[in-house]
């Protein structure tokens, strides 16, 4: 028995067994079978809910009577544009994403750097480094919060001990400290995550050429420079924009510690959003904060791209 | 071949049956028990106190052992969350079908049509309800709620560190900061945004206490004379550093229980809970020694959800939970509280807690946390003035401009 197929080599099937039906896994619509639940799941629990929160943007619905919805065109937008507290909100955000982006990945390069070094306890380090991450973000809130404490935080008694104690140890109920506690509990949740990426990024730079970089008499900032960075470049651009967005969206642990506060001094996008539709009851307006993250997202994700180009092609070092 | 065909056919079957069965089970209402029976669910804060939330759940046994029809279980929602939770259910044409709530959220889900009206469901003239809480209860005419309980403000101290109780403002703040010493505490209040609903319910005490309102039931008047006065007094106390600033309501609570907390203003409702984290402790209570006798009170209505399919179910509940036995035995649960109807404190209650009268005292002069005039909007004026207060608290603004500020920020939210 003889199959041809489209490239006319015959190809030949042992003989005395049946011909099979091609087999459903072999098709052209095998990838898209494969890609049907996550699609479904994301077109169901993603796609729908986007396209609702665009209508609810333009309405006037409150929680309590969702079904009588009124529509008012731009005037949810005008509102929270108009709004200097939402302005507020916005540079609360863009500094609470950036800290987390620059100082996440900061931090994660230099312990993956020491982790990539060899020295006795390494796979215990590695082990270790990673149990901020595998903390759900619910107990790193609440682990902080006692942390925290004004009574009981062991941090107050630290800062005490060395004299830079907060008048009446209050971290998280000052408008001056709330922020910085908010982000370096991000950021101490974030940075293992960073750390175990760049890690295996640094695995794949070859020695050699470190090696040889090191023979022709560059110093360890020129070898890192020319080498290292270049491989792990991509990994760390691609690790920026999945912590710009997870920043971005960041509720638990900032709802937990601060509920936006004290002063809306850790107010982000999202816990404005939240306070809009569930303490204000204004889905509308919290649509269309929603809507303003949604745009931000895009906008990084875009930009990103962009920029990923950019470099491919040369354009940018 | 065919053995493999029938196989596949075998497993497809298997698979669809399965599906069909979950998709069944997922579906399948809890409502209904089959028999005629129609369960129903209570939603209450209450249910989750660790003194109170067992004894009430065995006061729900007591009806449903008492009933052939209608049962009823307890659904525990956390008080931080149990307004908007609750709320957003009974939005979607959800939620349980009995829910104790607290006032704010009571008007805003009676405004929003989603109590259902109770004049068909009791006769209250039949009862001898407590007049000055239960007159919160009817709007235009119409009833929405009964009261479940009704808890008055006043000045919980500790008798070992304070052997006589201030009498006047002057002697509180006096106190306050004498016991303030290490990790002793004159005084403890909530002052943190995080606790939105618990700082209202503080500062509620020292603006009535000084002469305020939050309306003269037609204009908002937050930023009133007597109100900056109130608040400036508790703004003081603040600044005096007599309290546990940043300490959240269950971690000072401990710390009284734990005898470093001199006086806080509570209600009723917490003496149990008091007793709970420590039963040997040496406390009493006195009225609140504000120049002006009034204050708040928790009033807690228990309401019908109108999208439940059991109102008759539940109004047999609510009927129930108004004879004169069972409100006995709820107000022995609730401790210091008051009920829906007068009862008398029996002789053993009175020997165990001989400061009941205190808290039975003020019921004329108690006031639910609402903004009179603008009931359904006091969850949104309590932000924004919570908000303002705060930021004076911090330093961000003097307390006259946050006023100012939280009076027009109000008004163009009820205008």
């Amino acid at each position: 028995m003889t199959v041809v197929e489209q490239t006319g080599v015959p190809k030949t099937t042992p003989p005395g067994r049946p011909r099979r039906r091609p087999s459903p896994l072999g098709s052209k619509w095998t990838p898209y079978l494969f890609l049907a639940p996550a699609a479904l799941f994301i077109l169901v629990f993603q796609a729908v809910p986007l396209v609702q929160e665009v209508y609810l943007s333009f309405t006037r619905t409150r929680l309590l009577n969702p079904t009588r919805s009124e529509w008012v065109g731009l005037d949810n937008f005008n509102r929270i544009f108009s709004d200097p507290e939402f302005h507020r909100t916005l540079l609360i955000t863009v500094v609470y994403v950036i800290t987390c982006v620059v100082v996440a990945i900061g931090a994660g390069l230099g312990v993956a750097l020491l982790l990539n070094k060899k020295f006795r306890g390494r796979g215990v380090a590695r082990a270790l480094v990673t149990v901020p991450w595998a903390a759900p973000g619910i107990a790193v809130a609440l682990i902080a919060t006692w942390m925290l404490n004004a009574q009981y935080g062991i941090v107050n008694r630290f800062l005490d001990a060395v004299g830079l104690g907060v008048p009446g140890g209050a971290i998280l109920d000052s408008s001056r400290y709330a922020l910085p506690a908010v982000l370096a509990t991000t950021i101490w949740q974030l940075f293992p995550f960073t750390s175990v990426v760049l890690l295996s990024a640094l695995q794949s730079v070859p020695q050699d050429l470190n090696e040889a970089a090191t023979v022709d008499g560059a110093g360890r900032w020129a070898t890192f420079r020319a080498v290292t960075w270049q491989v792990i470049k991509p990994t760390v651009g691609l690790l920026a924009l999945l912590m710009t967005i997870w920043s971005l969206r960041r509720f638990e642990l900032i709802w937990l510690m601060t509920k936006g506060g004290p002063v809306g001094a850790t107010e982000t996008l999202v816990i404005d959003l939240y306070s809009q539709a569930f303490d204000s009851k204004e889905l509308g307006s919290a649509a269309a904060i929603g809507m303003v993250g949604v745009v931000i997202s895009l906008i990084v994700i875009i930009g990103s791209r962009l920029v990923a180009r950019a470099v491919e092609k040369g354009d940018v070092r | 071949m065919g053995n493999q065909r029938a196989r596949f056919g075998i497993a497809r079957a298997t698979c669809a049956l399965g599906l069909v069965a979950t998709l069944l089970t997922g579906c399948g209402s809890d409502g209904d028990s089959g028999d005629g029976v129609t369960k129903l669910t209570f939603a209450a804060s209450t249910f989750g106190d660790p003194g109170r939330g067992p004894l009430l759940t065995k006061w729900l046994d007591e009806f449903n052992q008492s009933q052939t029809k209608v049962q009823v279980s307890a659904a525990a929602v956390p008080y931080p969350t149990f307004g908007q939770t609750v709320l957003t259910q009974m939005g979607s044409g959800k939620g349980p079908d009995l829910v104790r709530f607290d006032m704010p959220e009571f008007e805003a889900a009676s405004d929003a049509g989603l109590v259902a009206p109770l004049d068909k469901v009791i006769d209250a003239g039949k009862y001898d309800l407590l007049k000055q809480p239960d007159q919160f209860m009817v709007h235009d005419g119409v009833r929405h709620g009964v009261i479940f309980e009704a808890s008055n403000y006043a000045m919980f101290y500790n008798a070992d560190l304070i052997p006589t109780p201030p009498t006047t403002y002057e002697q509180f703040t006096s106190t306050a900061k004498s016991l303030t010493k290490g990790d002793v505490f004159g005084l403890a209040f909530r002052q943190t945004e995080a606790e939105e609903a618990g700082v209202w319910q503080d500062i509620f005490n020292y603006v009535y206490g000084f002469g305020g309102a939050w309306s003269d039931g037609k204009n908002l008047t937050i930023n009133s004379p007597e109100n900056l006065k109130g608040l400036q007094a508790f703004k003081d106390l603040y600044d005096a550093n007599v309290i546990p600033r940043g300490a959240d309501a269950a971690t000072f609570r401990r710390m009284f229980a734990e005898g470093k907390v001199g006086m806080e203003l509570n209600n009723g409702g917490y003496v149990t809970a008091t007793r709970g984290q420590n039963a040997k402790l040496n406390f009493t209570v006195a009225p609140i020694p504000f120049p002006v006798r009034k204050q708040g009170a928790i009033l807690a209505p228990i309401v019908i959800n109108e999208a439940s399919e059991g109102k008759d179910e539940a109004g047999t509940f609510i009927k129930w939970a108004l004879e004169p036995q069972n409100q006995v035995k709820l107000q022995e649960i609730l401790g210091a509280s008051s009920v829906a109807t007068t009862t008398q404190r029996s002789a053993e209650s009175l020997k165990a807690t001989p400061f009941l009268p205190v808290f039975d005292g003020l019921t004329e002069t108690s006031l639910p946390q609402i903004v009179l005039g603008f009931e359904a909007k006091t969850p949104d004026i309590r932000k924004v003035v919570v908000q303002n207060v705060v930021a004076a608290l911090q330093g961000k603004a003097d307390l006259k401009s946050a006023l100012d500020r939280a009076q027009q920020q109000a008004t163009e939210l009820v205008r």
